[in-house]
């Protein structure tokens, strides 16, 4: 008697979840379709499939491609993050490392403020941090590595520490007593059982990186522009950019991250939990 | 996955090696522009002038609505604007640390009518480089139209004979009940109110009311200066805005709660493609008109009309000229920055080259005395303007807009012609809204 | 250990510290020495003690607004996504069929970037709206509800992903016992699975109610505000305070400072109080 009960609520269960996955996938789908349409057609009723009337095939993608200089924003959006990425893991997790380690006033200090970094809202910091980076010439796509590595170095830390904290510290001991230098020591011994929590930390930073607009926009906006900033300013109704183009933009936008998204599913995944579990 | 990473990680290090092979260059003119129907042709302009100087102008583009946010903070940067834009006397207190003194330059010299300038004390701080005018633009062709009509409502027989309020209340009205008939959906393109692109009402409708509310203090002899001293505002001919901006949305191609949504691009598509036969907007629009996909409206039937706000005398009123747009150099980068900036500026409006720019793809009506007489631009806007300034008994408005407080009483003044719109606020909401708002801005 | 490690400081800390120092501690520094101040560029401060703090609630109602609609937005969208979120978490861990494939579906707007989400929200709900002649900036309410349904696709299935480690965190013995003990599923959720799961909860509800307060792309693209500043939140009343009108900075660090302590305080008082909840072993 149980297990039918159990059947029939798992089918139901199934429906319902179903209808709601194509509820969660309509927006992007609708985005996707719109971007196929004709330029007048889509504020009004951007729920119509295209028609034979409303039908462009490419020609927003074109069109917007070549207006707005997407190409290189997303050139740009590349190099950041892989780049902050590469710099923040390794920059983090030798210094997660040391301040476990090394217990001392000092080192319990900062685990606390960079675990105090991760509530801050950006607004409290970006006006005077935007002038730090002008002034010290860290406003460009490699400068601006910098300032990500500063900003990352909060929830990174933080999670590579409690990381650290579980792991026994004996072998890591017993390399350095048989005169293995600290350097080799890390990269070694502690780096490779840091894998795990290495791949979700770089995956939590390049969400964010990737999908940043407001520090990049201050930082080096007028210069140099990543996706965001470049999506903004189409809105921001330049003369000739137009409904279509925009949805088109918008696609390619959103590309790149879901294909990232279904490649690396499994690590993304664990990384989210890993960072939730170790808080 | 190592070979993809490895991959990866080389592609993107190509890139930073090829952005910093074509930088090159100490001396860099950097300019930031506030117009965003032309900023296609500036970087056209910009690889002219390399070509032939080998000097490097940066050219960005402020988005629409955005112009003070951008300037304010790349002003702050190290390599802040060479060139920027002040909007008049206003703007100029605000920037008056940042403008460098042009008395002496060639480009002052240049200037036809020297009184137009930005002056403090005897130091010249911003040159005006265009001068334009607004109006009601409207498309002949469907006006004809409508005159042909057996039925229609009114005695006159062309637009022409349109010379005030009420005679364009009652073509207005007549040609919405007859819309079907004459194949267009409104009147009016629509009134846009979406964020930033608000400007048309705040600013240039407002225009309106406020001339005839300065031009009544016979203390000064320009309703600017009259503007600049008034602490506080009547809004005495507020009822006059309200009717003509009444007649704007109620006799429009989109219903009044839409409004909220649509920008001046919108607007200006709508009348290009002949969707309604008329929009107020200025000799700048022409190349939104023009190089709308689509456009069926012929050069020859684009016209201005005055804007009517119902005012004794109107009949002898012009369309609204002046300028809002003046150059202004950054006292703060270095002496050759500056002087390499003066120099393209008058490269610009000087040199045969500059002036085919200007004149052509431009179309400014530049106030220089090194254009001549058919070196105007000649698109059928700008032709418009001209003539209407020159016509015999008709006086153009000026524009005093330059004397409103501040950019914030604007985005004030915008935010509630929103909601009146919208229904959720009275016209009298509005007009305390206005009054308290040009007082506490003042105030500042 | 310490001895041969102790002295790498430089090597290993330093740089990660110099950044963090830049980028973040000396403008925070920084940060709240100028909200006490007026100034233009940051050379030219001028003392004015608490003046900017008394301005930024007095001069307009933009930050009280901004304040209230901030928080009535994180209440409302805190409470629906940790529903949802666990709700949808207790259904994924039944085993039933397509499980991997729906977790893969829900969790995916949160990869996507706040700007773009904005956008595509509000080309769907203007859309939606135009049927009743309407749009977003008809009414405040619309910019409202707009928001909590997109930070709802956001997020609910990034909070399901943790409730659903945490679900399966659960051993099976307590689960079974209860059901011998005649337990129904309601009950057994109640008394087993919530409170074996707290620690998800705290974590779920910190990354919503931190996430929901700082908001600021997605407002910045689904209403920037409209109508009126009726719908900016605190973050975009702060941007605008500094970006959008001149000699308004001081107040602006001054509004940021509060913003700063009003999340940590938030924050802390909610990560004290489910932490006390939690259940060990």
């Amino acid at each position: 008697m149980a297990y039918s009960r159990q059947k029939i609520f798992n089918v139901i269960m199934f429906f319902i979840m179903s209808i709601l996955s194509v509820v969660f996938l309509a927006p992007l789908f609708i985005v996707l379709m719109n971007s196929f349409k004709g330029n007048l057609f889509i504020a009004d009723a951007p729920f119509v499939f295209p028609s034979k009337e409303t039908f462009v095939s490419f020609n927003n993608y074109l069109n917007g491609l070549s207006k707005t200089g997407f190409i290189k924003s997303f050139g740009w959006s590349l190099f950041i993050t892989v780049f902050s990425v590469l710099v923040i893991i390794i920059g983090t997790s030798m210094t997660a490392w040391y301040i476990t380690r090394i217990k001392n006033k000092l080192t319990k200090f900062l685990y606390y403020l960079f675990a105090f970094s991760m509530i801050v809202p950006f607004q409290m910091v970006m006006f005077p941090m935007s002038k730090m980076a002008n002034i010290l010439n860290l406003d460009n796509p490699v400068g601006i590595i910098v300032i990500y590595l500063g900003f990352g170095a909060g929830l990174s830390v933080f999670t590579f520490s409690g990381f650290i904290k579980s792991i026994p510290a004996d072998i890591e001991e017993s390399a350095l007593l048989d005169g293995c230098k600290p350097l080799q020591t890390f990269f070694m011994v502690v780096f490779p059982i840091l894998k795990p929590t290495a791949i979700s930390v770089a995956i939590l930073n390049a969400m964010w990186i990737w999908n940043d607009y407001l520090l990049p926009y201050l930082v080096i906006g007028s210069k140099y522009r990543t996706i965001p900033i470049a999506i903004q300013y189409l809105k921001g109704g330049y003369g000739s950019i137009d409904m279509g183009a925009m949805m088109a933009m918008l696609v390619l936008a959103i590309v790149p991250i879901v294909i990232f998204y279904l490649v690396c599913q499994k690590y993304i995944i664990k990384g989210v939990i890993e960072g939730a579990v170790k808080f | 996955m190592k070979k993809i990473l490895a991959f990866v990680l080389i592609a993107t290090l190509a890139f930073p090696m090829a952005a910093c092979a074509t930088s090159s260059g100490t001396m860099e003119i950097y300019f930031l522009n506030f117009k965003p129907e032309i900023a296609e042709v500036y970087d056209k302009i910009a690889a002219d002038y390399e070509k032939e100087t080998g000097v490097k102008v940066r050219v960005v583009t402020a988005a629409s609505g955005t112009y003070e946010t951008t300037l304010k903070s790349e002003i702050a940067k190290k390599d802040a604007p060479t060139i920027f834009q002040i909007n008049g006397p206003v703007g100029f207190q605000e920037w008056k640390d940042y403008c460098a003194d042009l008395k002496n330059t060639k480009l002052y010299s240049y200037l036809s009518d020297k009184s137009l300038a930005i002056t403090e004390g005897d130091g010249v701080y911003g040159i005006p480089y265009v001068v334009e005018g607004y109006g009601i633009i409207y498309n002949n062709a469907i006006m004809e139209k409508y005159f042909a009509l057996s039925d229609k409502a009114v005695n006159i027989s062309s637009a022409e004979e349109i010379r005030n309020f009420e005679t364009l209340k009652a073509v207005v009205e007549d040609m919405t009940a007859k819309k079907d008939v004459l194949g267009i959906e409104g009147v009016f393109a629509s009134t846009s109110l979406n964020q930033g692109e608000q400007w048309r009402w705040q600013t240039h409708l407002a225009n309106l009311p406020f001339y005839y509310e300065f031009k009544e203090n016979k203390n000064y002899d320009n309703t600017v200066l009259a503007g600049l001293a008034a602490n506080e505002i009547e809004f005495k001919y507020a009822n006059n805005f309200k009717n003509i901006f009444d007649l704007y949305i109620e006799n429009s191609c989109t219903p009044k709660n839409l409004l909220g949504s649509k920008s001046v691009n919108d607007s200006m598509a709508e009348f290009a493609l002949g969707k309604v036969a008329m929009v107020q907007n200025g000799n700048w629009a022409w190349s939104q008109i023009a190089g709308t996909e689509g456009n069926v409206v012929k050069a020859e039937d684009i016209k201005f009309l005055p804007i009517y706000i119902g005012m004794p005398g109107e009949e002898n009123q012009g369309l609204c000229i002046g300028t809002e747009n003046y150059f202004a150099i950054n006292s703060k980068v270095s002496k050759e920055n500056q002087e390499a900036s003066i120099a393209f500026l008058e490269w610009l409006f000087s040199s045969e080259k500059g002036k085919s720019y200007v004149k052509n793809e431009l179309g400014f009506i530049a106030p220089f005395n090194t254009f001549e007489e058919n070196e105007k631009p000649t698109d059928p806007l700008a032709k418009e303007v001209l003539a209407w300034m020159e016509k015999d008994g008709v006086t153009s408005v000026a524009w005093t807009f330059a004397a409103f407080p501040s950019e914030e009483f604007k985005n004030y003044f915008g935010d509630a012609l929103l909601e009146y719109t919208q229904g959720s606020k009275t016209w009298d909401d509005v007009v305390n809204v206005v009054k308290d708002s040009w007082k506490s801005e003042k105030a500042k | 250990m310490q001895k041969s490690l102790a002295k790498h400081f430089p090597l290993f800390v330093a740089p990660t510290l110099i950044a963090f120092l830049i980028s973040f501690l000396i403008p925070f520094v920084m940060g709240v020495y100028l909200s006490f101040t007026e100034f233009t560029t940051v050379v030219d401060a001028k003392w004015v003690g608490i003046d900017n703090y008394v301005k930024a609630f007095t001069a307009n109602t933009d930050f009280i607004n901004a304040l209230w609609f901030t928080v009535k937005f994180a209440v409302v969208s805190v409470v629906s996504i940790n529903f949802f979120a666990f709700i949808t978490a207790v259904i994924l861990t039944r085993g039933i069929r397509g499980t991997n494939f729906f977790r893969t579906v829900f969790f995916m707007p949160n990869l996507i970037g706040g700007i773009v989400l904005g956008y595509i929200w509000q080309i769907i709900i203007n859309g939606y709206l135009y049927k009743y002649q309407v749009t977003l900036t008809y009414d405040a309410k619309y910019g409202f509800w707009g928001l909590v349904i997109l930070m709802n696709w956001q997020l609910i299935g990034y909070m399901m992903v943790i409730y659903i480690a945490g679900i399966q965190n659960i051993p099976n013995d307590l689960i079974d016992a209860a059901k011998v003990d005649g337990a129904g599923p309601l009950q057994i959720i109640r008394h087993i699975i919530i409170p074996s799961v707290m620690p998800a909860i705290t974590i779920c509800l910190f990354l919503t109610l931190t996430n929901s307060f700082r908001l600021f792309d997605q407002n910045l693209a689904l209403t920037n505000g409209a109508p009126a500043r009726k719908t900016a939140m605190l973050a975009l009343d702060i941007y605008n305070t500094f970006y959008g009108r001149n000699n308004w900075e001081g107040v602006g660090q001054a509004k940021a400072v509060i913003f700063f302590v009003l999340v940590a305080t938030i924050a802390y008082l909610q990560l004290k109080l489910t932490r006390s909840k939690e259940v060990e072993g």
